[in-house]
């Protein structure tokens, strides 16, 4: 092996325990088959893959942070020529924190409570001493360059701070400020943006890669977003249950991908076939919404604060029409949503819907269905998927079991579901097919308007277009309106007629969408497609 | 600080509120006072007099203002079944006794339960903390009463290292064994408690970003673990000790220590209700300021309440 | 085909917790001694015999006599069952109020939730063994009110409880897509919050129903529970403290019975809450 090798894993074989409880035999679940690859100094390998492909335990393996019950059975990871999996407890950590280290998904709880940023930042430094152990003045003086380093202003302020004082993307600052101030030859990123917002994220990728291009660290980075390997790394490998299934340069692979699963991977979002009417089914007109006095914790004596989500909105929406509203978090994308369906009460302005006031349409049946984000939490774990269909039908008002059954088993096909889904408890099924079942459930009601709050994130890219072309199918056949909220502006450009864009609770444009994509002209939006780095 | 502020008004209001409601319970009880003073033989004129004397003629409000009123000058009236003797001398001459007992039982629990905890997270999943685990789920299932017997047949009676039912003085050396019956349980549960709220740190991510920076498991327990597990144990202690109260009662009655518990006891039989409400009222503000403690403890030790709150 | 599935999960449940599985065997076991008890024991249950005082265990008394030549075998079995007729009634008792409570104020919230959850925080930092001291001081001695006293004391935990429960599961999608399709809020609550809450409730009522055995032991052992001559284990404990030297299983087989009983129920309520977690 030649000495400009940085990393080398060779045939790693990872396996968990299978917790099948009938059979008393122990078996092994191979996570991560015959996995080879190799990273030279100031290396960006990219490693991507959906939920259960091993790239998170490829990163693991690599620090030998793996948990208890996993188990690496054959293979060989050398760093820097030594092989880690020969080495003692006490030699990986004295590697951990060092040579390599790591940064997580969840920045919120990834830090010690109880401890200040300070001693978190400083804790590699002070695990290991070296020759010359640093004094407590050195350490701070280093602290506060790690900290001012990563884009933190205040350094001397944030030292002191607790963790809860910061919000999500300083924290994940901080993680990396305490990842880096050993300056380790590798840093490991396991899904370090998944958690923030999109516009946080595009700073921490700058920030990895001004980094990058200032300490030449090697990073291996794990993520499950095409987009996000794109913007930072060099190499890329493509994981599929378990086992690379391609590797090369990230342009030449995405650009022309050569597996049937990559091609899958970058498979393209469908776009919308549907010409809109020009009735508007529902028309808002200076809407605004407020906060519910009950969360804020209306205490005895203290007077309930009202603020506004969303300020003075208009807009309408036309038959047969898909409108986007699209926004990062707080931006009160998904109150419009829970006000047309009820969930949420307490506005000013007027909301008609075909012509009606929405308080009327909502005490008939006509009301506006709803598709959640999380379809494990949409429906309900202690029942089966035939009795919360069912259950949907009941309240509309069909009494006979028969018939019901009938209607509940036609409506799983039209999903494109099987019959036997009929039986099983949400806990059975995979992400996409509860959210089937959740598209289904609400199509049960029959309803004209359907709103779909952020329907496919909680998905993978290849169930997330597939459950995208059945949305826009039903629609089609159904004639619905629908409006779909989402903070992915590559999928409301494709799939949505005309887009709304709010911004802290404020409509800041409006349009056609191929218009608005074309030629942004709030800051905000041009931000927001920045962010999805659109080509 | 702010907050502050109202948790004690919260507190002084809780007082008020319960002393309120036990005295108009109390009130409204068949059987008052009068009779409880002059016995069953008494003649409808005596118990008239009687009445007449202690003022139960008046409106519940009017006398729970006068209560009230001598309370807060730390007069509690006069006891109904020691005739001439006031509550405050009752209490005074009982108080120091459950004290001492309550105090040894909690020093045991403390000085116990926390090296038997990290014992356990230190071999965890080995042997020694499965007998430990094993051995704590029977003591907890131990009822006050029946460990106090126990107690008292092994170490009065077989081991003669105390004499049971001799009480005299304020005695450390028999006041040990209805502390030790208090303490089991208590500790068994709360090592059990210190060691699920460990467990429960360890699989927080921060544990995993500490093993990242490369500290070993001893590291990772010492600066990072125990302080975030010890957070929760304060609420638990303060349950401990209003537990510790409740099992001083049943001890007291088992070894029979001259304590607060037992003047409880005897004082509901013979519905001596001034006793009784004093106690209850003393008890509550124990258990309120506890928790009062426990807020301000918690505020010292968990930097997410200090600012703000 | 959906009965043999069911049946293969309650297996599944079973093998995958020892501790369910002896918590069953144990509270089944204490369960069908003492309904036995009540219409069949060895000797009768009140016959003092004075040519068999003070006698220790042997093969015509398992458990050996008390003091004055009754049966302690006999006792135990009798006695067992009042105690868990009360520990049943308490938990029923607060179960069902406090299920009821829970779940409306869970739901709806607001100040009558606010007022009704400050006071249940008050009486739950009490120690229950003095609330029920104090209850029955109000009510005087006897069975019938310490039951009533003890079934009203567990109603705040049990509020408490299914209130978490309740709010745990009202903002999640699969209420508020109910909601969106028009079905009414008791239907909500009864047929979609409460089954998820099932094994939170089973759990609180094994350890309502270990805290009852617990309490009423001890308010029998202070002469304020069950009054003589009817035996209960409590009672009997007390009795047998006086003779402690002279006869010590009468005190050490009902004090055991207390025990395993307890340790049944705990055993029972753990297994349920770590597969709930599971």
């Amino acid at each position: 092996m030649s000495m400009d090798e940085l990393l080398r894993v060779s045939h790693l074989n990872v396996s968990f325990p299978d917790d099948d409880p009938y059979d008393g035999i122990e078996e092994r679940d191979t996570v991560v088959r015959e996995l080879s690859f190799t990273m030279k100094p100031g290396d960006i390998l990219g490693v991507v893959g959906e939920s259960g492909s091993g790239k998170s335990m490829t990163a693991l393996s690599v620090i030998r942070l793996l948990k208890k019950s996993a188990r690496v059975d054959s293979g060989q990871i050398l760093f820097q020529g030594k092989d880690l999996l020969s080495l003692s407890e006490e030699e990986l950590c004295d590697l951990r924190g060092l040579g390599i280290s790591m940064i997580f998904q969840e920045p919120m709880t990834s830090l010690n409570p109880v401890l200040r940023i300070e001693s978190q930042v400083s804790e590699a430094l002070r695990l290991h001493p070296g020759k010359e152990p640093l004094s407590t003045e050195e350490i701070h003086q280093k602290v506060r360059k790690v900290l001012e380093d990563v884009g933190l202003p205040d350094p001397e302020g944030v030292c002191r701070m607790y963790p809860h004082e910061l919000s999500g993307g300083m924290r994940q600052r901080v993680m990396i400020a305490a990842a880096l101030i050993t300056d380790p030859s590798l840093l490991i990123a396991d899904e370090p943006t998944t958690a923030l917002d999109v516009l946080i994220q595009e700073q921490i990728l700058d920030l990895l890669k001004e980094i990058h291009e200032r300490t030449g660290v090697a990073i291996l980075f794990i993520s499950h977003d095409l987009h996000v390997i794109r913007r930072l790394c060099d190499r890329v490998l493509v994981m599929y249950q378990g086992q690379i299934v391609e590797e090369g340069e990230t342009k030449e692979v995405l650009d022309h991908p050569q597996h049937e699963y990559t091609k899958t991977l970058v498979a393209r979002i469908p776009r919308v076939a549907t010409v809109p009417g020009d009735t508007p089914v529902l028309e808002m007109e200076d809407v605004t919404i407020y906060y519910p006095p009950r969360g804020a914790s209306s205490g005895l004596f203290r007077k309930v604060k009202v603020e506004p989500y969303v300020y003075g909105a208009s807009l309408k929406l036309y038959q047969n029409e898909i409108l986007g509203i699209v926004g990062g978090s707080g931006s009160g994308k998904s109150t419009i949503g829970k006000v047309l369906t009820g969930l949420h009460g307490i506005y000013d302005g007027t909301i008609r819907l075909f012509g009606q006031p929405l308080e009327k349409v909502l005490a008939g049946n006509e009301r506006p269905q709803m598709i959640f984000q999380d379809p494990y939490s949409a429906l309900n774990p202690s029942h089966t998927i035939g009795w919360t269909l069912m259950e949907t039908l009941r309240s509309k008002g069909t009494r006979s079991r028969e018939k019901q059954q009938e209607m509940a088993l036609q409506m799983l096909e039209e999903v494109g579901l099987s019959e036997a889904i009929f039986h099983r408890y949400p806990r059975d099924l995979s992400g996409g097919q509860r959210q089937r079942c959740c598209i289904g459930q609400a199509l049960l009601y029959d309803p004209k308007i359907l709103i779909a709050d952020e329907p496919v994130s909680a998905l993978d890219v290849t169930v997330s277009s597939q459950v995208l072309e059945l949305l826009l199918k039903l629609q089609k056949q159904r004639h619905m309106s629908m409006i779909f909220v989402s903070h992915d502006m590559n999928i409301v450009r494709l799939i949505c007629h005309r887009v709304i864009v709010l911004d802290h609770g404020r409509i800041v444009e409006e349009g056609p969408s191929e218009e608005i994509f074309a030629h942004p002209s709030h800051a905000y939006t041009k931000k927001l497609i920045e962010a999805a780095m659109l080509e | 600080m702010q907050a502050i502020v109202k948790k004690l008004f919260s507190l002084i209001l809780t007082v008020l509120v319960i002393s309120f409601l036990t005295f108009i319970i109390f009130s409204i009880i068949p059987g008052n006072a009068a009779l409880a003073k002059l016995g069953v033989d008494a003649s409808p004129e005596q118990i008239a007099a009687m009445e007449e004397k202690l003022q139960l003629n008046d409106p519940v409000i009017i006398r729970y203002g006068r209560w009230l009123f001598g309370a807060l000058r730390g007069d509690f009236g006069e006891s109904l079944q020691y005739s001439g003797v006031t509550v405050g001398e009752l209490l005074g001459s009982r108080l120091p006794v459950t004290m001492v007992l309550a105090g040894i039982s909690f020093l045991l629990i403390v000085l116990l339960s926390v090296p038997v905890a990290l014992f356990c997270v230190k071999f965890r999943d080995r042997l020694p903390d499965r007998i430990l685990t094993v051995l704590g789920q029977v003591m907890m299932a131990v009822p006050a009463f029946f460990l106090g017997i126990l107690i008292t047949y092994i170490f009065g009676l077989l081991l003669r290292a105390f004499r049971p039912g001799a009480y005299e003085g304020l005695s450390l050396r028999y006041l040990f064994f209805p502390a030790l019956s208090i303490a089991i349980p208590k500790i068994a549960m709360t090592v059990r408690f210190l060691k699920s709220s460990v467990r429960g740190e360890l699989s927080q991510d921060y544990v995993r970003t500490a093993r990242a920076h490369g500290a070993s498991e001893d590291q990772v327990l010492k600066n990072h673990v125990l302080r975030n597990a010890l957070i929760p144990v304060i609420t638990f202690l303060a349950l401990v000790i209003g537990e510790i109260l409740a099992g001083s009662i049943v001890a007291e009655q088992v070894f029979s220590v001259p304590g607060l518990g037992r003047l409880l006891i005897t004082s509901i039989s013979a519905r001596d209700y001034p006793v009784v409400q004093a106690i209850v009222m003393y008890i509550t503000t124990v258990v309120v300021s506890l928790d009062f403690l426990v807020d301000l403890l918690y505020r010292l030790v968990d930097p997410r309440l200090r600012r703000g709150g | 085909m959906k009965k043999s599935w069911t049946f293969a999960r309650i297996r599944e449940f079973l093998r995958l917790n020892p501790k369910i599985l002896i918590g069953l065997i144990l509270v089944s076991f204490f369960a069908v001694m003492s309904l036995i008890g009540q219409f069949w024991t060895p000797y009768i249950v009140t016959r003092m015999d004075a040519s068999s005082v003070s006698e220790a265990p042997s093969l015509l008394h398992w458990m050996g006599t008390d003091n004055f030549g009754r049966d302690v075998l006999s006792r135990v079995m009798n006695g067992s069952g009042i105690t868990i007729l009360v520990a049943l009634i308490t938990v029923l008792i607060g179960g069902i109020i406090g299920t009821m409570i829970g779940a409306l104020t869970g739901y709806f919230g607001g100040i009558v939730d606010e007022i009704i959850m400050r006071l249940n925080d008050i009486l739950l930092s009490f120690p229950s063994v003095l609330l029920a001291l104090l209850l029955i001081s109000f009510l005087g001695p006897g069975t019938i009110n310490v039951v009533l006293a003890l079934g009203i004391l567990f109603i705040p935990s049990f509020a408490r409880m299914v209130r978490s429960e309740v709010i745990r599961y009202r903002d999640r999608d699969f209420v508020r897509n109910a909601r969106l399709q028009g079905i009414r809020p008791l239907r909500i609550i009864l047929i979609h919050i409460l089954p998820n809450a099932r094994i939170s409730i089973l759990t609180a009522a094994a350890i309502g129903f270990n805290n009852a055995v617990l309490a009423e032991a001890s308010m029998s052992y202070l002469g304020l529970g069950v009054q003589p001559p009817t035996p209960s284990l409590g009672r009997m404990l007390f009795e047998a403290q006086s003779f402690l030297l002279n006869c010590p299983w009468y005190a050490i087989f009902p004090g055991i019975t207390i025990i395993l009983m307890i340790l049944g129920a705990a055993l029972l309520s753990e297994g349920f809450k770590e597969v709930s977690g599971a």
